[in-house]
């Protein structure tokens, strides 16, 4: 129906006019909910963070090599709004320090899940039915059963505990759930009459699962990867809590957590502000992705 | 007025949406005698739908009733609190959807939709009503289905797409007292099973002595079973007229150009439908809202929208050309 | 491709042609698998230039052969013909100048087209796929070209389907399919989801174009009086087999076959002329049987007025009642 008019026809001709309506109508949607709206106010401030840390942070050479035994285990105050730690470190800069870690954590690996995992699950998706369908999907079942921390116990015991090997042990245990997604989603599109149209004009299969299939996949995908942002942050977190992931005296979440455990109730700020920062990014991007779905959503007639 | 059951006076609905306001419905008059049969046409996008769930008050959240009143058996219903209104749609309202198959339940069985259907029907004063499956199977029965027995156990998916609707009006048959609502009820389903279908509504609703409104864009099944017809466009009743009354002399444009569109069984091509669309609601033209297609628009007919003139017998037209009190201003 | 047609013209010819689809209902223990005979042995032809219109409520395999002709199905048993050449495979195991010379337009525009794309995209994509596009003359220009065929104004092509009417989605799906320039299109249902007023103008396009382009029609709908107006010869399927082919006059003015007969009465007409064209009213008594489990002896005996004896034993073949004019019945 005519609810999307606001151009006129001529205006519709200039690509910039299309450009700005659309964005101004996925702005409409998307902050609908004022919800949606917090979080992103959320996740550019997680993101500000961890670009700008060093700039940003207080004390950024608390990130690194640093001690001040003088200052240890000292309570949030104005000079350490978040207090500091068992060796004296400034909690609110190692935080911003570590976002840029979960943030690095999270772009590696969703690029690297996402694609892999939505190729697989198109392909998959497009030829349900046949033995391409059942090597691809049993093949991600054995990698869906893996537990990601297991999984980073092995690698660490094989090779060094690192944040690259950590990436590694996440993207391995991650991309078979975007495969999943996609497969389904692929696999009930296939069957649409456009879908139909289009193969019976004679279109090539790899047109058909890049541009009937897939546009149609993207809006599931994009929330699933603001969501996921979240949720790999929370991931990593775990397993730099048991050890594995980013080594000190580099910051990771988890790791602050890790020290602060053993300090619980008596200088609980070191424990409980790492924890709120993890619940910060995973709440922010939850409440983002959310946003998202309602952004990418088609419009109601 | 005590035989009026349903009078819809000056309905304005409006939506709330990206860049403003769909001002759909635009002071709807609608009415409905207690036992009668009322259709009501129009194309896609006219407001059928939206009138309907006004009047049952199941519109969305942003909607909003900014004029107008709704008074069913003398009470304003746009007025009553929620218990009052689930007294009112449990006890005597009831509708048929367009599409049998996303009006049943897949996951529960016909006899477990019917029993819930039953139970609420009873009321808020929350009695319970003896015998339910005695009831049911009077339903089923009624909607002339094979083997009600059987089919209590039934679930939706294993019917054909007639059976379903023919459930759909058994469940709303066993609870209709007053009112049944029909939403293209045939729209989905073959020819044949069209009259079927058409014909049990009809029977039904005239042994419980209930009113019917038939909502169709088919201008042919109106004519079947209404004894009285309102045309609608763009948020508006253009016309209203008894059945025979207004195929055999439409008077607004707008009918006319929808019957002169309908292809005929005796040959010989059909016109070329109306020109134009339907006027984007955000911006609804000031005065009639069928002058930007109409082809005997004149001056008065961008000023305001055109008031109800009576051209004899019953027969109402919403429009200018027939404001002078002549009944053929232009031939129709 | 020379243009090869037998000396009758015919450009699709369809012998014996079947299409069964299995069911798998094993059990634990015993395997069982039946066949939904969705298109039973059926014989015609479609002439070069004629709009060939095919008739039937669901079923009846209507659509199944449509969808054979044009490659979504591939034939059990049987030849499909086009311009000599063997067509009784699926889409992916045609060359591409079939898939080029011979198009479809589906019944549900909000389906058939891609939510996710623009309009330009969706008309490029016939235009690329069959290298259409000459140097010198941009990829715009001839969508817009396509878009000037179908009535509709050049600056849509940056529209999304979401945002037009059904009509003109079907407008849209109507130039998708002249774009690869075919001289062959299946017509399924195109306007049974649309109002009449917008029907009026898309088949009335429709006609006009295959005037201008000199294209063949594979029409089918369910609504007679719009075949009426709109067929050369008609064939009317009752599960899987046809009941009855003539040309369209012979088909409403004769109608031989009692199916035939009881379709043409059940059709809501609006007009009292019409109603003495119609023949008397036959109420289909009786379900249609399910595809799966058809009575022996011809499959209309459930449902027949007519029925006698023979017709629980057997199956009728179909005869040349008239010349031309072509029934299966034992009792004409």
């Amino acid at each position: 129906m005519t609810t999307e008019e606001m151009l006129t026809s001529s205006a519709i001709e200039n690509p910039w006019a299309r450009t700005l309506d659309s964005l101004k109508r996925t702005w409409y949607k998307f902050s609908r909910n004022w919800l949606s709206v917090l979080g992103l106010v959320m996740v550019v401030t997680i993101v500000f963070l961890a670009v700008f840390a060093p700039y940003v942070a207080p004390y950024p050479q608390h990130s690194g090599k640093f001690v001040d035994f003088k200052g240890k285990n000292q309570p949030p105050s104005w000079q350490h709004l978040m207090g500091t730690d068992t060796i004296g470190r400034d909690i609110l800069s190692r935080i911003i320090f570590a976002f840029r870690n979960a943030l690095l954590m999270a772009i590696v690996v969703l690029a690297i899940s996402v694609p892999f995992g939505t190729l697989t699950g198109l392909t998959a998706g497009y030829y349900s039915g046949t033995w391409v369908e059942t090597v691809i999907m049993r093949v991600t079942d054995v990698f869906i059963s893996l537990p990601p921390i297991i999984l980073a116990l092995s690698i660490a015991a094989m090779l060094k505990p690192t944040l690259m090997n950590s990436m590694i042990a996440v993207t391995v245990s991650w991309w078979p759930w975007y495969t999943r997604i996609t497969y389904s989603l692929a696999s009930s599109i296939k069957n649409e009459y456009y879908v139909q149209a289009a193969e019976l004009t004679g279109a090539s299969k790899i047109y058909i699962i890049f541009h009937e299939i897939l546009p149609n996949c993207s809006s599931s995908l994009f929330t699933k990867m603001a969501l996921d942002v979240g949720w790999v942050t929370l991931v990593g977190a775990a397993l730099s809590f048991v050890g594995l992931g980013e080594q000190p005296p580099k910051p990771a979440l988890g790791t602050m957590i890790a020290e602060g455990v053993e300090r619980m109730p008596a200088q609980w700020w070191i424990a409980l502000f790492p924890a709120l920062a993890i619940m910060f990014v995973v709440l922010g991007f939850n409440l983002f992705g959310d946003g998202i779905r309602d952004a990418l959503s088609p419009e109601e007639a | 007025m005590s035989e009026t059951l349903l009078d819809i006076k000056n309905l304005h609905v409006w939506f709330k949406v990206y860049g403003g306001v769909l001002k759909v419905l635009n002071g709807v008059n609608f009415n409905v005698k207690f036992g009668e049969k009322v259709g009501l046409v129009g194309e896609a996008g006219c407001g059928k739908t939206t009138t309907m769930k006004a009047l049952l008050r199941i519109l969305p959240n942003l909607a909003l009733i900014p004029e107008g009143d709704i008074f069913v058996r003398g009470k304003n219903i746009l007025k009553l609190n929620s218990r009052e209104l689930a007294d009112l749609r449990g006890r005597g309202l009831s509708m048929i959807f367009q599409d049998p198959t996303s009006a049943l339940n897949p996951v529960f069985t016909i006899g477990q939709q019917l029993y819930d259907i039953i139970k609420y029907s009873a009321g808020s004063s929350g009695q319970k009503v003896a015998n339910k499956k005695n009831v049911a199977l009077g339903a089923l029965h009624e909607a002339r289905l094979p083997d009600p027995e059987r089919m209590l156990d039934s679930y939706p998916i294993q019917l054909s797409g007639g059976m379903r609707q023919r459930v759909c009006i058994a469940f709303a048959i066993a609870t209709a007292r007053d009112l049944l609502i029909a939403d293209e009820p045939t729209t989905n389903l073959d020819v044949t099973i069209q009259d079927q279908v058409l014909r049990l509504i009809r029977d039904l609703v005239e042994k419980k002595g209930a009113s019917l409104i038939l909502i169709t864009h088919s201008l042919g099944l109106a004519r079947e079973i209404t004894e009285r017809v309102y045309v609608m466009y763009a948020g508006n009743m253009i016309e209203m007229a008894a059945t025979s009354l207004l195929f055999e002399k439409p008077f607004h444009p707008y009918t006319q150009g929808l019957l002169a569109s309908v292809p005929r069984l005796s040959g010989g091509g059909f016109a070329e439908g109306i020109p134009g669309r339907i006027p984007d609601y955000r911006n609804p033209p000031p005065g009639c809202r069928f002058e930007p297609r109409c082809q005997y628009a004149f001056e008065p007919c961008s000023k305001a929208m055109p008031p109800y003139i009576d051209v004899g017998d019953g027969h109402q037209v919403a429009c200018y050309l027939y404001q002078d009190g002549q009944g053929d201003r232009k031939n129709a | 491709m020379p243009d090869v047609m037998d000396i009758n013209n015919n450009i699709l010819v369809a012998k014996n042609l079947v299409k069964h689809f299995p069911i798998n209902l094993s059990g634990i223990f015993k395997k069982k698998w039946i066949a939904v005979k969705a298109v039973d042995v059926i014989n015609f032809s479609v002439k070069q230039g004629e709009c060939f219109g095919l008739v039937g409520e669901s079923g009846s395999g209507k659509s199944t052969t449509a969808y054979m002709t044009v490659g979504m199905y591939e034939p059990t048993s049987g030849s499909l013909v086009f311009k000599g050449e063997d067509i009784a495979r699926p889409a992916v195991k045609r060359p591409m100048h079939l898939k080029k010379d011979i198009q479809i337009v589906f019944q549900d525009p909000g389906s058939s087209l891609n939510p996710m794309r623009n309009i330009q995209n969706i008309l490029e994509m016939p235009l690329r796929v069959h290298n259409m596009i000459k140097k010198g003359n941009s990829i715009e220009k001839k969508v817009i070209d396509l878009l000037d065929m179908v009535e509709l104004p050049s600056h849509y092509r940056f529209k999304s389907p979401i945002t037009l009417g059904g009509g003109e989605r079907q407008m849209v799906a109507i130039a998708r399919a002249l774009a690869t320039k075919p001289s062959f299109i299946v017509l399924d249902e195109p306007t049974s989801a649309l109002d009449v007023s917008v029907q009026g103008k898309i088949i009335n396009r429709l006609i006009r174009l295959q005037k201008e382009f000199g294209l063949t029609y594979l029409f089918i709908t369910h609504d007679l009086s719009l075949m009426r107006n709109v067929a050369t010869r008609i064939a009317i399927m009752y599960l899987g087999k046809i009941a009855e082919f003539a040309s369209a006059t012979e088909f409403f003015q004769k109608p031989l076959h009692p199916y035939t007969q009881m379709l043409l009465s059940s059709i809501p007409i609006l007009f009292e002329e019409e109603a003495k064209l119609k023949p008397n009213k036959i109420h289909s008594v009786g379900e249609i049987p399910s595809p799966v489990d058809v009575p022996p002896g011809c499959s209309f005996n459930t449902r027949c007025p007519f029925k006698t004896d023979i017709c629980f034993t057997e199956d009728p073949v179909m005869r040349e009642i008239e010349p031309g004019h072509y029934a299966r019945c034992h009792n004409i």
